[in-house]
């Protein structure tokens, strides 16, 4: 029961979600599409909070997609001990980076009365969230060894039968529960992204790369 | 040539009493709301001081503006690489404290306090986080009239000696009204990731577009006079707007149009955009030159026809002919960019001040050989703190101004009086007799359609009291949180 909730209600839900909300976001108000940044009233801790964050989770999520997208060369790559060595070990460093991280930003949500107006309900469940996903993947990384390995193995064929709608979660029933709330996590954090200021995730300035530096807007042109 | 039209303002110095009457009628109509209680599109400094936000002239901190590198203009930030790389944090933001935490007081305090031995008051608090302030301890204003000089007026990096603020003998002052220069090579522009920030052809009015900005906030502080905001609320910039939709309807400008010195004159310059960077490469104390240089006649054919085929329209063209920013700008050449070393090619321009004279010691009240009317050398507001402020540096061009100023009252002295007056005074700053009225009407008592000369573009159609206090723009839907 609680299999079959996490890995197909779950993960339908929330792409449905994510495919349907966003653009009625984008469409209704594109006056909330912000990431909020708090930095104007707080920046010391947001430091020490917001770039281990973002630089120690980007690579790793990185590292999950392109397990899902080319699970072929991952396997390659990972054939070779010293490679799967060094890939976790970097691998568990960024994680436990992110988690610090996100640890100094909930820390500074409840510490800045500053930043006490600009909280909502919203920052609070992202923050426990992002900070349980993190504890649950530093967890998952170090006393379940080689996981960007059976990742590949097991998690990766799961995803790609739910592509294809044939979800076979017998590839993820029998690990312990808590790779499944680190699978729900995922999820919930999928449904949560339009609904909340994740939604910064789905856009990224490259546009702005080939752009000259001067932007004119002509009401007649 | 690519001719393009330019609303701007011009600054008379010489008439600001620093009265706050535009930063207040700004505030009304545009940030008077929630996340935009610190902003103030339009304020008024005291020279010198630090200004609003502190030290903003100072770009060893915030980093504005642009910088000559190898024949090119570059942002003096970060370029579009190092960009990306610090979304997340954006280094050279300036935070709350650098403007200052805007308070209100709790007024029902004075009629719901209990019964007591004391006057009940009305307690400050925090308009941000909403908590009660013990000892405010900054405003937009707070150095006003040199107040506290020996923290604030000391720090204005345009002052060479730090004693004059100490001197009651030879201390100067003056104020320094500033909008966002909608400039012609704006920093905010190019550093915007989201590419939200643009400046409309038709009129140059540089603009935040809300629904596109992300709230990287690059813009904050490569603007070199950090005239973008950051609002704590929306998540996003906001800038002065030119008060565009009271231009486009012919208005002036909320912040012009309550002027009591009648200070400002908003009209219209055409200028070549071809070539804005080229003018931008030369060194420091031409720019000024170069700024000039940039701006084209109105009269000449070939510009009118250019200008025509750029989409120009004839009410703009003869809103141009007339303007008497052009005049002041170009053809009397009285008024001058702020900070042109900064290389955004600002289009508010300001007229610098005379100031009283040193009256120190023996050479008291020391007088030109015309009589009554002083020296330069003798004027309290150093040449060279003027043309740190607003020429690049180049004090040349801060005297000639001066000397036409001066030249102007003799005359005008000289004809109240019914006096003779020696055509070489006038000749000399480079004016003539009818030039001179122009000048002098322009400075005194030109009424408010001949101050302000703005050709309409379309009319406005909403209620003016439904945009107040909403979310700014005419954009009337939420942003977030509690109304």
């Amino acid at each position: 029961m609680l299999n079959s909730f996490i890995f197909i209600v779950m993960p339908y839900t929330a792409l449905a979600l994510l495919i349907f909300v966003t653009p009625y976001r984008f469409y209704s108000n594109r006056l909330t599409w912000s990431a909020y940044s708090t930095q104007f009233l707080e920046r010391n801790v947001l430091f020490w909070g917001i770039n281990p964050w973002h630089y120690g989770i980007l690579p790793v999520l990185a590292a999950h997609f392109i397990g899902v997208v080319a699970p072929g060369p991952m396997k390659a790559f990972l054939g070779n001990q010293s490679r799967l060595i060094i890939f976790e070990s970097v691998g568990l460093a960024l994680g436990l980076f992110a988690l610090f991280g996100c640890l100094a930003l909930l820390l500074r949500r409840v510490n800045t009365p500053l930043l006490k107006r600009v909280t909502f309900a919203s920052d609070w469940v992202l923050l426990f969230l992002l900070v349980a996903q993190a504890l649950s993947g530093v967890y998952i990384s170090t006393f379940m060894r080689w996981g960007s390995q059976w990742y590949l193995h097991t998690a990766v064929p799961y995803l790609w039968s739910l592509a294809t709608f044939t979800p076979q979660i017998e590839y993820m029933t029998d690990f312990p529960l808590i790779l499944k709330l680190h699978a729900a996590g995922a999820f919930l954090i999928v449904a949560l992204l339009p609904f909340t200021k994740l939604v910064h995730l789905l856009y990224v300035p490259v546009r702005f790369l080939m752009d000259p530096p001067i932007l004119y807007r002509w009401r007649s042109k | 040539m690519d001719v393009r039209a330019q609303l701007v303002m011009v600054f008379n110095l010489d008439k600001c009493i620093g009265c706050h009457t535009c930063s207040i009628s700004c505030k009304n109509i545009w940030t008077d709301r929630k996340g935009a209680e610190y902003m103030w599109w339009n304020n008024v400094e005291t020279k010198p001081g630090v200004g609003y936000p502190k030290k903003w002239e100072n770009q060893t901190i915030f980093k504005g503006g642009w910088l000559r590198e190898n024949g090119k203009l570059k942002l003096r930030a970060l370029g579009k690489g190092p960009t990306l790389f610090n979304m997340f944090f954006q280094p050279n933001m300036p935070k709350l404290d650098d403007y200052y935490e805007p308070f209100d007081f709790d007024y029902s305090n004075l009629y719901k306090a209990p019964p007591g031995s004391d006057q009940p008051v009305a307690e400050a608090f925090s308009q941000v986080s909403g908590e009660r302030i013990e000892k405010i301890t900054g405003g937009p204003n707070w150095d006003d009239d040199l107040s506290g000089s020996q923290v604030y007026a000391v720090e204005d990096s345009n002052l060479e000696d730090r004693t004059l603020v100490e001197d009651y003998g030879r201390m100067f002052m003056h104020y320094l009204p500033r909008i966002c220069n909608h400039c012609l090579n704006p920093a905010c522009v190019a550093s915007c990731p989201s590419r939200a920030i643009y400046k409309r052809g038709e009129d140059g009015v540089v603009l935040v577009d809300q629904e596109v900005c992300k709230g990287w906030r690059f813009c904050t502080s490569a603007c070199p006079y950090k005239k973008v905001y950051f609002n704590w609320q929306s998540g996003k910039a906001e800038k002065c707007i030119f008060c565009f939709p009271r231009t486009e309807t012919g208005q002036c400008n909320a912040c012009a149009h309550s002027c009591v010195g009648r200070i400002r004159h908003v009209g219209v310059l055409l200028y070549d955009a071809d070539r804005v960077e080229e003018a931008l490469l030369k060194p420091d104390d031409q720019l000024v030159a170069a700024h000039r240089d940039v701006i084209l006649d109105p009269h000449d054919p070939a510009v009118r026809e250019a200008a025509r085929k750029n989409g120009v329209s004839d009410q703009w063209l003869e809103a141009a002919e007339k303007s008497p920013v052009y005049a002041l700008v170009k053809e009397f050449a009285v008024a001058l960019p702020l900070h042109p070393e900064f290389r955004t090619m600002p289009m508010a321009y300001y007229i610098p001040s005379l100031s009283p004279v040193i009256s120190s010691g023996g050479d008291l009240h020391e007088l030109a050989d015309h009589g009554t009317f002083p020296l330069l050398e003798k004027m309290r507001a150093p040449i060279s703190f003027l043309a740190s402020l607003l020429s690049g540096g180049n004090q040349e061009i801060i005297a000639d101004i001066l000397r036409k100023q001066i030249a102007l009252r003799l005359f005008k002295r000289a004809g109240n009086l019914g006096q003779p007056i020696e055509e070489s005074i006038l000749k000399n700053a480079g004016l003539d007799e009818a030039g001179a009225d122009r000048l002098y009407r322009l400075f005194t008592i030109a009424p408010y359609r001949e101050r302000n000369i703005i050709p309409t573009q379309q009319r406005e159609e909403q209620d003016s009291y439904q945009r107040k206090g909403a979310s700014g723009f005419g954009i009337l839907k939420k942003t977030r949180g509690p109304k």
